[in-house]
């Protein structure tokens, strides 16, 4: 009795300590990857592990950030913007072309608006009229983009000084792009941690039905969540246009839909949505960021990069179907 | 011809679920199989399905091992199943789902038109003559999709038929004719069938055996000859005392909550009646009598094509749930997996999701304690099995997870004026619906008005101070005080029969063909 009641008790425990060793090696996988590639980079090329080069890297990511945030949350409320690569060069365009007549505060303002104002247009087609996410937002992806090069046909370039300090200046020693960034994941992550709208978002993409049935505002919530992706897609423009100090209606921001939904996927938001973190999602384009960073440091040519990164999203892919089927 | 379970063990994470299951059909003879809620019975049968993988034991179907076979396998080995969740195709038409994946064929395209003919017999032999084999199944109600999916099973012909509570959404006419169609088919052919219900009545109508699970572990196995009802009970939960439940004591009082007023909703209707707060208005009609319809117009979920709805004197026509939601109109809707429950997500936030951002919980910050508080107190209530917060919604067995979708709704300081319940006892154990009623009794005497849908007779004589029957979509009748099931049964037939007769409404009468060819 006693024997096969401690087998048992044994053999549970086993089980328990199996599982959690294989939840645990699910989570910890995304951050494992980012300290194995650190420490690789920094074998390769010790530049890498420097101060610097991670503000470096925190820089060039930090546009990408602040389009994924709003992103994943829309991600994980089961709907998607495929236009936002499109949204960022007709604010870039906007925006540099209205520096001169409206000074930079309206210039600001005026872009911001344009950015909200292209996502409450996918917003009230998908969500309130109904229209699927991925062929609305192709649509607008293509339209919004000719708009921009109909706009400015021509790269415009020389912005004020003023604009152009948000690209380069430090504030406590960290540039304002990488605050910016900064800001907006403190914020994506609180309000879904702490407000009642972050459970909200997520029933959207869990259950569509249900989140109806029991009086959840579901076009709301829809429109809401496109509005605030194409205002932060303004905010990225505008980071992006000051670093470089021009905005290219035909190149600025191809394929950031891409960049995005990769860096999203890999943060663990399936591509049904449904479920996610903001963290993770962090933890997601930091990796995209690094990869890059540290393949240009080794001198790796650009398209073994991309090679590079379609396979560490396939990878990634992977490691959620086991983690499916494991339950 | 047997199926056999030896010393099957199946734990999730470091709970062990069964603990050693012994189980034996015989080939034509029928096992029902009981337990409480949680008690393992689905994880079981998945177990045989090859839905999912045992940790130790063996499973052999006349003879050849189960273990590590995939669902097509067992199928191909003479094992169907019919799950407690559906498994059904909304895009596909009836016959195409009844057909699905063993095509009629005909020069080697699928011949539609024999399907639909051999649809229509399968589905008449269940005794249902509604459903057109031509009608896309996103169409259906709850328990017709149940008859397209036994019909599915026994298209098969299988030995051995398993039934996760087939009948927990059906109503009565439709559970008989299941009964007889499983009697018929363990008569002739000789299969063997797993029955797995929480209606112990239907227990003595159609098992042989009786087999109760609990703890992991099989307490008895029993001629069905030798156990009553109370026996089943006791064994099943014998925290359950047998009190005998009463229609709470308390006199509905005051004006109409609401007042439906020649509602007409698609299909449905004109209905006429009124209910006062704490009055419970029980719904009774047989499969696809517009229970859910009506249901769905009050709550917003379904436009009203006519007629008038009055919330506490005013007329009201709710776009939405959310603006129902507003005025104190809550649902609980029949289908669970489709319709109710958030399957990733967490139990606390599966029962609180409704009330996130508005009274009585905060409205700017969330409070988890807070949160973590209300679970607490709902699972205390309604015997939440496990009482974890943190287990995600699918995790639970069916009957808990209802628990928790009907508890949403007992949140306190919800300020809810009517509760709209559709079959919201389905899969719960006999333990459990005891302590659900009380629940509900308690809802009344705060002065909730509730609107109960039901297939179960027995039920709403538990429960309503009057019940509204429906046949076929219209209003049959709207008794007070009612105490005879028979008699609503009875109505709900008739109803049905005479809507038949109706020229509009008619049928072709289905021939009378054998059902296994
Ligand atoms: N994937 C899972 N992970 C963790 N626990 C699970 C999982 N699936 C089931 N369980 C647990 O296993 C137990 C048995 O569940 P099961 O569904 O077999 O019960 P059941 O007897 O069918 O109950 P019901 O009558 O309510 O349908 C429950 O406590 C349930 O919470
Ligand atoms: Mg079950």
């Amino acid at each position: 009795m006693t024997d096969t009641g401690l087998t048992r008790a044994a053999a549970a425990a086993d089980e328990k300590a199996e599982r959690d060793w294989f939840e645990i090696a699910v989570a910890a996988a995304l951050p494992a990857a980012i300290a194995l590639l650190a420490l690789f980079f920094y074998v390769k090329a010790p530049v890498f592990m420097t101060a610097n080069n991670w503000i470096a890297i925190s820089v060039q990511v930090s546009a990408l950030m602040t389009i994924s945030i709003p992103f994943a949350m829309l991600l994980m409320a089961g709907k998607i913007d495929l236009s936002v690569g499109s949204t960022l060069a007709l604010c870039g365009v906007v925006a540099g072309l209205s520096f001169e007549p409206l000074g930079i505060t309206g210039a600001v303002l005026l872009t911001l608006a344009v950015g909200t104002g292209a996502g409450l247009i996918n917003g009230v087609l998908v969500s309130s009229i109904g229209m699927s996410p991925i062929i609305v937002t192709l649509g607008t992806l293509t339209l919004i983009r000719g708009l921009a090069q109909w706009l400015a046909p021509n790269p415009i370039f020389g912005f004020p000084e003023e604009f152009l300090v948000i690209g380069y200046e430090r504030i406590f020693g960290l540039p304002v792009l990488t605050w910016i960034m900064l800001a907006v994941i403190a914020l994506g992550a609180a309000v879904m941690a702490l407000l009642p709208i972050g459970p909200q978002i997520v029933a959207l993409g869990v259950n569509r039905r249900a989140a109806f049935l029991v009086g959840l505002r579901v076009k709301a919530i829809g429109v809401g969540l496109y509005a605030a992706t194409g205002f932060f897609v303004a905010v990225a423009a505008l980071m992006s246009i000051s670093r470089i100090n021009s905005a290219p209606a035909g190149t600025l921001g191809i394929g950031v839909e891409l960049s995005v939904l990769t860096a999203v996927l890999l943060g663990g938001i399936p591509f049904t949505g449904g479920k996610g973190s903001v963290l993770r999602v962090v933890l997601g384009v930091w990796l995209l960021g690094m990869l890059s960073n540290g393949l240009i440091l080794m001198n790796v040519p650009t398209e073994l990069s991309l090679m590079t990164t379609g396979i560490v999203l396939v990878v990634a892919a992977g490691l959620d179907v086991l983690r499916a089927r494991r339950g | 011809m047997r199926l056999e379970v030896k010393d099957l063990r199946k734990s999730y994470g470091s709970v062990a679920v069964l603990k050693g299951v012994d189980l034996q059909v015989e080939a034509g003879k029928v096992l029902a199989f009981l337990g409480a809620n949680g008690a393992g019975k689905s994880t079981l049968l998945n177990c045989i399905s090859g839905a999912q993988d045992a940790d130790k034991g063996d499973i052999l179907a006349g003879g050849a091992s189960l273990r590590d076979a995939t669902p097509r396998q067992v199928q191909n080995l003479g094992v169907a199943i019919i799950y407690q969740h559906f498994q059904v195709f909304e895009g596909l038409t009836v016959a195409e789902n009844i057909f699905l994946g063993h095509e009629i064929k005909r020069g080697g395209r699928v011949d539609r038109r024999a399907q639909n003919g051999k649809a229509r017999e399968l589905l008449a032999r269940l005794g249902v003559s509604g459903i057109n084999p031509r009608a896309e199944l996103g169409t259906l109600g709850v328990g017709e999709r149940k008859v397209v999916e036994i019909a599915r099973a026994l298209r098969l012909k299988p030995r051995f038929l398993i039934l996760d509570e087939p009948t927990a959404s059906l109503s009565d006419k439709e559970a008989k004719a299941l009964h007889a169609v499983i009697r018929q088919a363990v008569a002739k052919d000789g299969i063997g069938v797993i029955y797995v219900t929480h209606f112990l009545d239907e227990i003595h109508k159609v098992a042989d055996q009786v087999t109760i699970l609990r703890d992991g572990r099989i307490l008895w196995t029993r001629p069905v000859e030798e156990v009553t009802i109370a026996d089943m009970t006791d064994a099943i939960s014998p925290d359950a005392l047998l009190k005998g439940i009463e229609r709470p004591g308390f006199t509905p009082s005051g004006p109409a909550v609401l007042k439906m007023d020649g509602l007409s909703t698609g299909f449905v209707g004109p209905v006429s009646a009124e209910l006062r707060a704490g009055e419970v208005l029980g719904i009774y009609g047989l499969m696809g009598a517009g229970r859910t319809e009506l249901l769905e117009c009050l709550s917003g979920a379904a436009p009203k094509s006519s007629g008038r709805i009055e919330l506490d004197g005013q007329d009201v026509s709710f776009a939405a749930p959310r603006e129902a939601l507003s005025q104190g109109v809550a649902l609980v809707a029949s289908d669970r997996k489709e319709q109710s429950l958030f399957a990733s997500f967490a139990a606390v936030e599966n029962l609180l999701v409704p009330h996130f951002g508005r009274s009585p919980m905060p409205r700017l910050l969330r409070d988890f304690r807070r949160e973590g508080r209300e679970f607490e107190r709902a699972a205390r209530r309604l015997n939440i099995q496990p009482p974890n917060p943190r287990l995600q919604g699918q995790r639970f067995s069916g009957g808990n997870a209802q628990k928790i979708m009907v508890g949403r709704w007992l949140v306190e300081g919800t300020g809810l004026k009517l509760l709209l319940l559709d079959e919201p006892t389905q899969g719960v154990d006999i333990g459990a619906r005891h302590e659900l009623y009380e629940a509900l009794a308690d809802v009344k005497r705060k002065g909730t008005a509730v609107a109960v849908a039901s297939s179960d007779a027995t039920e709403i004589c538990l429960l309503a101070d009057k019940v509204l029957v429906l046949g076929r979509g219209r209003q049959v009748a709207l008794i007070d005080n009612p105490q005879d099931e028979e008699m609503l049964i009875e109505l709900a037939h008739r109803a049905e029969h005479s809507a038949q007769q109706d020229p509009a409404a008619a049928e072709p009468e289905a021939k009378e063909m054998e059902l296994t060819q």
